[in-house]
């Protein structure tokens, strides 16, 4: 028999695509919901193991993930195997494309570091005349992001600067420890702000998509899920030439299948939406789908000491606790040597240091760990990396993935601003460690290869222009009135901040939207 | 017809289709020589048998360093984490033989680093003391590698050559002997690693077919990049 006709399909089910099951399924809508992975469940799927009793002794299978550099031999198995759906880059550039595939995508695993957009973001161009200005202010997505929070449980202070807008937060009061008041006055010359971290809390442990969204979306029986259902391309009606349903194939059986339904929402995450779009030759009049894309540089930072923690010393009263530095360089000022900005994650520690972070080995070394246990604190940057034409995906013509669907080969690298910008946050960290009476132990200046960050946004762009950008201000695709890309794809430029809240606030308002109307017949 | 050839008729009438169907769709050709169905009985009572790991029952064959090598991997093991109080080193742990085995099954630019490194070390060795590595003293060798160690931050191991294989094989030899499970058996004090536990996810629903499809086929698109100003780590972990 047929499949009932859908009002809405959505293809995703992290957090972009729950939100919008959850926003257009309270609104009455009867969607659709594919996600190319199974459902994970920890109780069936996953137990409490040693090291010793994994295949490689912790160690990741060698060879099958590499690019995912925050893998290991424990959670192997739930990253997309780069063998299974490969991609592509020139060998000088690579990329590090972090994928799940499991029911509710990456939002199973994410660090909920949870902050808001300001206008430095959204009218960037009109701050510093690079890019593009968003469609939209932060005035605009202010009351989405309220509701997101509420909904995530986001724990933070009200001690945000105009860069990092407040929020509706679970307030949190904690002191600071003495090592985190000593950097926060190290810090006052340097003209820099030291706020609470902000981290979405959840609930029961979790703040996923699969706890937070989707149980609402399912309450309304609204909502039909399928899993394993692998998109090849969007279809389009010969009649009208809009989009109005998709071909899949099921993960395991190899089966072709299609559904079909009024509006397509596309929330596969980033590049995944993007090339569905390519793979459909749909929605890119503009020319503008797959290009600038962008991320946040990590990786660069500084790891110290506080030597009063040291021989045991280390009380919570002096170490624990975290800090968020939010981007201070060209705000008030302006840096001749980059655009933009970064912050800093800060982190006061109270377990080892790492061996790596001692020139020593053997008896020596093992006096170090001794000696420094409990007195770790360190820096790390997330700096914007600024939008480029030229950093673009494509469809790969000559690969395919196991489901011979075409692969992405990604172009993309990084350019002196961020090369700069790394350079600035670590001599910057170092300094204030030092006048905070901290000791270095070791320091990097060189970004991860782009995509580490797992914040891969753009690509989509939005913007008013349709011959400049892929979607409105609604995340609505120029081309198509019934197509919506509701991920990080729609991002205009990147900013420092984790985009989580972001996606979920920019979902959040696309799907209100879209009800209201196809409400009104307008869709 | 006797009434009970009558109830005969009646029950093989009505059980015969039923029959006929479960052969069709339940137990094709042959069927199943066991009393049972295959897996009647496995229940979540079932006993389950008790099992071990390798480590310390086994042997293995050296498949991938050559012999050269593997004493040369054997004595910087040796070296760079040898017993520490009540803590086993890398030899009780096998660390060599399974970085034989871990290496030899990773991609080739990690390979190079390793097959490089001994190879280096070993001439290193020759030039300095007219010795192989493997019969230096602690002294000696300690000469050799001091002026390699470099601190390093989490997926930025030095790039500098000989600096590069010196930190990265003192990381995996740590972390192979501690989480092997001779130093797990061995309870940590203080400012001792202990051998990591965590939550370990099973495949999820495996797509078996993977194994075999064409995409598998196309050699490896992962190739490293050189190294150059700029350039991001890349060594394969």
């Amino acid at each position: 028999m047929k499949n009932d006709f859908f009002d809405v399909l959505i293809i995703g089910s992290g957090h972009a695509g729950g939100m919008a099951a959850k926003i257009l399924t309270e609104k009455g809508l009867n969607c659709l919901m594919l996600n190319a992975g199974p459902v994970a469940d920890v109780a069936r799927d996953a137990e409490p193991k040693p090291a010793y009793e994994l295949p490689y002794r912790g160690f990741k299978p060698p060879g099958r993930i590499e690019h995912v550099f925050q893998s290991n031999g424990f959670d192997a198995n739930v990253w997309v195997d780069e063998q299974e759906v490969p991609y592509t880059f020139d060998a000088a550039n690579p990329y590090n494309w972090v994928r799940v595939r499991l029911f509710g995508g990456r939002s199973l695993f994410w660090s909920r570091q949870s902050f808001r957009l300001s206008d430095y973001e959204f009218k960037a161009k009109s701050h510093d005349g690079f890019g593009e200005d968003w469609p939209i202010s932060s005035a605009d997505l202010s009351p989405y992001y309220s509701r997101v929070e509420e909904i995530f449980q986001v724990a933070g202070a009200m001690d945000g600067p105009p860069q990092m807008p407040n929020g509706n937060f679970v307030p949190d009061d904690t002191p600071w420890s003495e090592s985190m008041q000593r950097f926060i006055v190290a810090s006052k010359p340097f003209d820099i702000p030291v706020c609470k971290q902000r981290r979405a809390l959840g609930r029961d442990g979790l703040a996923s998509s699969v706890n937070l969204l989707l149980p609402d979306a399912e309450k309304t029986g609204k909502l039909t899920s399928i899993a394993n259902a692998v998109v090849r391309e969007l279809t389009v009606d010969k009649n009208t030439g809009q989009p109005n349903g998709c071909h899949f194939v099921d993960r395991i059986s190899r089966r072709e299948l299609s559904v079909k339904a009024r509006v397509i929402v596309l929330a596969a995450g980033t590049l995944e939406s993007t090339r569905l779009l390519l793979n459909s030759k749909v929605g890119n009049s503009s020319g503008v789908v797959g290009h600038y894309l962008m991320d946040q540089i990590y990786g660069a930072g500084v790891v110290c000491s506080v030597p009063e923690a040291r021989n045991g010393k280390a009380t919570k009263e002096l170490m624990g606790g975290s800090a968020i530095v939010p981007r201070f360089r060209n705000i008030t000022t302006k840096s001749d040597k980059f655009l933009r900005g970064y912050a800093l994650n800060v982190t006061s520690r109270t377990g080892a240091v790492e061996p790596r972070n001692f020139a020593a080995y053997g008896a020596e070394l093992q006096r170090k760990l001794d000696e420094y246990y409990g007195s770790a604190f360190q820096m790390t940057i997330m700096g914007e990396v600024l939008g480029r034409y030229e950093n673009h995906v494509r469809i790969d013509i000559e690969k395919v993935d196991a489901w011979n669907i075409p692969v992405l080969h990604v172009e993309t690298k990084y350019t002196d601003n961020e090369y700069n910008m790394a350079k600035d946050a670590v001599e910057v960290g170092a300094a204030v460690a030092e006048a905070a009476g901290f000791e270095v132990l070791s320091k990097n200046v060189v970004p991860n290869p782009p995509g580490y960050s797992i914040h891969e946004v753009g690509t989509c762009r939005m913007g008013d222009d349709p011959k400049r950008s892929v979607l409105n201000k609604w995340c609505q695709s120029h081309d198509h009135k019934n197509l919506f890309v509701v991920d990080g794809a729609s991002f205009t430029s990147a900013g420092w901040q984790n985009p989580t809240m972001t996606i979920l606030a920019l979902s959040m308002r696309a799907s209100e939207y879209l009800a209201t109307e196809m409400g009104k017949q307008n869709i | 017809m006797l009434r009970r050839d009558f109830v005969r008729a009646v029950v093989s009438v009505s059980i015969a289709p039923r029959l006929l169907l479960s052969q069709q769709t339940a137990n094709p050709a042959p069927p199943p020589p066991a009393p049972v169905p295959w897996t009647l009985g496995l229940n979540p009572k079932t006993p389950l048998p008790e099992t071990a790991v390798v480590d310390g029952i086994v042997e293995t064959e050296l498949r991938f360093f050559s012999s050269q090598q593997m004493a040369t991997l054997i004595r910087l093991s040796d070296i760079l984490l040898p017993p520490i109080g009540n803590k086993p080193g890398a030899l009780l742990a096998d660390t060599p033989l399974f970085l034989d085995f871990l290496i030899g099954n990773s991609p080739d630019s990690r390979k190079t680093v390793y097959t490089g490194g001994l190879d280096w070390l070993d001439a290193e060795s020759h030039k300095r003391f007219s010795l192989p590595f493997a019969k230096l003293s602690d002294t000696q060798a300690d000469s050799l590698l001091k002026p390699w160690l470099r601190t390093w931050m989490n997926d930025h191991p030095p790039v500098e050559p000989h600096a590069d294989f010196v930190n990265i094989a003192h990381d995996d030899i740590r972390a192979a002997t501690v989480n092997s499970k001779v130093w797990s058996d061995v309870p940590s004090v203080g400012a001792q690693e202990a051998a990591v536990v965590g939550l370990y996810w099973s495949p999820i629903e495996p797509d078996l077919r993977a194994d075999t499809s064409e995409c598998l086929r196309i050699p490896t698109h992962v190739t490293a990049a050189p190294k150059a100003a700029h350039t991001s780590s890349t060594y394969p972990r």
